[in-house]
């Protein structure tokens, strides 16, 4: 599985977003605000979940907000910190 | 019963990491004296040490050893209510015969989460119930009333942060209902690892000492302790002259209904019940000497509580006692509302410390400096997570 | 003090959801205990216990909006939501409406849970949504945020006082005309901790729960969510309350011996046995928590079967066992007026007296 892929399916599993599936969450799409509806709470959970399942730690939400726009950029920064 | 009817407030008491007693916390406060450190009760898993305000055990007074049988919270509790009492020149066997309440506010002092015993359980073993009977023996209303021999009403709040505020505003409810002739009102909470936890899991715990306002504020800093405020009915008041340090003009609260961590952008709840608060007032707060802020040091926090200041009271001097205390939650009301009380009587409050660059970004700034009041009344904010919000709005009294 | 009066009920347990359910269960019978399931690591058991059902709540609420919502709130928001549709104000302002919630434990499942987020990957990966999903006042911030309640929101807690002592709160807000109406409410849920407890105290349930018979114990743990509808309009379908209070036995000495009680009485005798000190002879007497069960709130559920028995001018047929003890007699609403009465085991008790409307 893609991290794209595991991202999607964590995002429905552990945010319990029960009424869509990790098939339809596109990959550019704002995960906050209009796109995917998330909020604050999400955003610090994601952190967690981030951690839990890539082993990659988001130290602050100075570094966590460019990364947590969408399922790409969060992607993009769990591929970077893995590789260093 | 009737809501404009004011209470007297003849003793306070507090017990918090800025100091042992009232005195004590006031002389740290207007000396700017403040010690946060990483947790010494507890170890911790995180790369950062998230200081901390501790209590320490020299803190405690001798009539209250520590003991195996009572959580920390329920000794801080009569730590601080027997403080309060002497305050008000009250001996414990002088009370018997009133009707007195005891309303407490909590956090901790109320949830069941030994994790010590937790862990046993949850590795299939077959845990003691010690931990579990020290619980169920430790609600901190029933803890002071039993400490004290008190017979009268009791309420323990769990309202998160505002739980504090939450239990004065019950206390002088009590006393216009006519059920008790003196209330000891306030909050308590103690410093635990799972509430560390949870608060460094939602990123709103400094790694620095808190700087409550602050352009560089990064969030705030935990803090253990307990205030309390001694009411009495106006019988009481007549029968002991010249003991009012304080009165109890009025209380609001209201709720935002927006989100479980977060406070309404627009302030909307702490709006409502400063109004509320304020209503006994009229339309005149001319005579409002200062504002206790909640002031945690989080960005959301200090965002929306300085742009409802900067709309509401653009000219009141505020300050936030956070950055000697650190957030004492369930006791931040009541802690607080003693430093209101003691400030409003001493004429000036203390230079809202930790705030070095007031963040532009807001209307308003605490006070940097000692300043000296000028008005008879003052206002003790607190915004709590689930979207509660509670002020109480005081009037100097007789004496310091 | 104004009695209040109560404009909608709305209850969970064991029994299901909603007046109509509790009704039904009331007349036909309590249906046998559940099972809760135990699932620490290395053991797997279960014991008998009352659980309550919170799914209804998809009826007034999206599962989005609730992904976040526990068990815990669940139960209170489901509660809330069938309070306010009985009393048919599910629509309109709620600015004028304040919110009181009792619990004796709290999110118990959450709390928990959060410390197994803690306990399985360690101190960085502790989870924030289950954090502030577990202190004691969720319920009422959820409560308040699904139903656009702007009002003050207070939680008390105090184990088996938590109704009497936040109904007492209630009634004094509308008797000061803080709001005009208050959405009141209790609730508790169980979760293996407190099942582990109930047995190392009192051994493993085995049921039916005996009410009256005071000295054995016979209780089995419950779960559940009762609401209330409060206003001061001076009438109402289901009758008014016309106070709440704590007391300690024996400072005020014993209730009066011609009233009418419904006793929390729940099979345990260390809370039980002060009924005898509390109640004379000749009280009238009756206890339903067969019904649902035992758990700190459980009165609450005693004062929605109260309302409803002033709604129909009659006590449902009580469960009294073989002899009532002390001379008690079977309770009757011939006075038009009945006292729910809780005791715990340090020796206070909570009494909410409730009057026809």
């Amino acid at each position: 599985m893609s991290i794209k892929e595991k991202l999607k399916k964590i995002l429905v599993e552990e945010l319990n977003l029960e009424d869509m599936t990790p098939e339809e969450i596109v990959d550019d799409a704002p995960l906050f605000g209009d796109g995917l509806g998330l909020d604050s709470l999400d955003a610090v959970e994601l952190v967690v979940l981030v951690q839990k399942h890539f082993g990659v730690e988001i130290k602050d939400m100075d570094e966590g907000r460019p990364a947590l726009q969408s399922v790409n950029s969060l992607a993009a920064f769990i591929e970077a910190k893995s590789a260093t | 019963m009737n809501r404009a009817v004011s209470v007297a407030v003849t003793g306070a008491g507090c017990l918090c990491a800025a100091g042992p007693d009232l005195d004590s916390c006031l002389a740290a406060l207007f000396s700017g004296k403040r010690a946060p450190a990483p947790p010494r009760l507890f170890a911790t898993g995180h790369s950062v040490p998230y200081p901390v305000f501790e209590v320490g055990e020299n803190f405690f007074p001798a009539t209250c050893p520590a003991d195996p049988g009572l959580l920390r919270t329920a000794r801080l509790a009569i730590a601080a209510a027997g403080q309060a009492l002497a305050d008000a020149g009250w001996e414990a066997e002088a009370l018997t015969g009133l009707r007195v309440g005891v309303a407490v506010g909590t956090t901790v002092g109320s949830a069941m989460n030994n994790e010590e015993f937790y862990r046993d359980f949850r590795s299939g073993n077959r845990p003691g119930m010690a931990a579990i009977r020290h619980f169920l023996a430790s609600n901190p209303a029933a803890a002071v009333a039993r400490r004290f021999y008190l017979n009268g009403p009791l309420q323990t709040v769990a309202n998160a942060c505002s739980s504090g505020s939450d239990a004065v505003a019950v206390g002088a409810q009590w006393l216009r209902q006519g059920l008790c002739d003196l209330v000891i009102a306030g909050g308590a909470d103690e410093l635990c690892r799972t509430t560390y936890n949870g608060f460094v899991s939602l990123m709103i715990t400094s790694p620095e000492a808190v700087r409550p306002f602050d352009r560089d504020r990064r969030g705030l800093n935990l803090g253990e302790g307990a205030g309390f405020l001694v009411l009495e009915s106006a019988a009481l008041e007549q029968a002991r002259p010249g003991r009012t340090r304080a009165r109890l003009v009025g209380c609001g609260a209201a709720c935002d209904a927006h989100h479980l961590t977060a406070p309404h952008p627009q302030g909307m709840g702490l709006k409502r019940a400063l109004r509320e608060a304020l209503a006994p007032l009229r339309d005149d707060w001319s005579g409002i000497a200062f504002v206790n802020a909640h002031g945690t040091g989080t960005l959301d926090n200090d965002r929306v509580e300085g742009m409802v200041l900067g709309e509401l009271l653009p000219q009141v001097p505020f300050h936030s006692t956070k950055g000697f205390t650190g957030h004492t939650l369930g006791a931040a009301g009541g802690v607080e509302a003693a430093f209101t009380v003691a400030c409003l009587g001493l004429g000036r409050i203390p230079a809202s410390v930790g705030c070095d660059h007031p963040d532009p970004q807001l209307p308003v700034a605490p006070v940097q400096q000692v300043t000296a009041l000028a008005g008879r009344y003052a206002l003790s904010q607190s915004l709590a997570f689930g979207g509660n919000n509670t002020v109480l709005l005081f009037e100097k009294g007789e004496r310091p | 003090m104004k009695p209040a009066a109560i404009q909608g009920v709305g209850v969970v347990g064991a029994f299901g959801c909603g007046v109509a359910s509790l009704h039904e269960s009331l007349r036909r019978g309590p249906h046998p205990p559940g099972r809760l399931i135990f699932s620490a690591e290395g053991r797997g058991s279960s014991m008998a216990a009352y659980l309550a059902d919170p799914t209804p709540l998809e009826r007034f609420v999206s599962k989005r909006e609730t992904r976040r919502v526990d068990h815990f709130s669940r139960l209170a928001l489901l509660g809330a939501c069938l309070a306010l549709e009985d009393a048919g104000a599910l629509e309109g302002p709620r600015d004028d409406l304040g919110l009181i919630i009792a619990s004796g434990y709290g999110a118990t499942r959450t709390t928990f849970g959060f410390l197994d987020s803690v306990i399985a990957a360690g101190d960085p990966c502790a989870s924030p949504t289950l954090f502030s999903n577990s202190v004691h006042n969720a319920a009422a911030a959820h409560v308040a945020i699904q139903l656009r309640i702007t009002g003050p929101t207070l939680t008390v807690s105090q184990f088996g006082m938590s109704v009497a002592s936040a109904l007492a709160r209630a009634l004094a807000w509308l008797a000061e005309g803080r709001v005009s109406r208050v959405l009141f409410g209790a609730v508790d849920e169980l979760c293996p901790v407190l099942g582990y407890c109930h047995q190392r105290f009192f051994g493993d349930p085995s049921g039916p729960i005996a009410p009256f018979a005071l000295h054995r114990h016979s209780a089995v743990p419950g779960e559940g969510a009762a609401f209330l509808l409060l206003d001061g309009s001076g009438s109402s379908r289901y009758g008014l309350i016309a106070g709440a209070d704590l007391g300690r036995i024996p400072v005020r000495g014993q209730l009066p011996g011609n009233g009418s009680y419904i006793l929390n009485a729940a099979g345990h005798p260390s809370c039980s046995s002060h009924y005898s000190r509390l109640l004379p002879t000749g009280a009238g007497v009756a206890a339903f928590t067969p019904h649902y069960g035992s758990f700190p709130t459980g009165q609450a559920l005693d004062l929605a079967v109260a309302a409803l028995a002033l709604r129909d001018g009659q006590l449902p047929p009580g469960i009294w066992g073989e002899a009532l003890p002390n001379g008690w007699q079977p309770a009757t609403l011939e006075q038009g007026a009945v006292t729910c009465v809780t005791c715990d085991g340090d020796g206070y008790f909570g009494t909410i007296r409730l009057e026809r409307g």
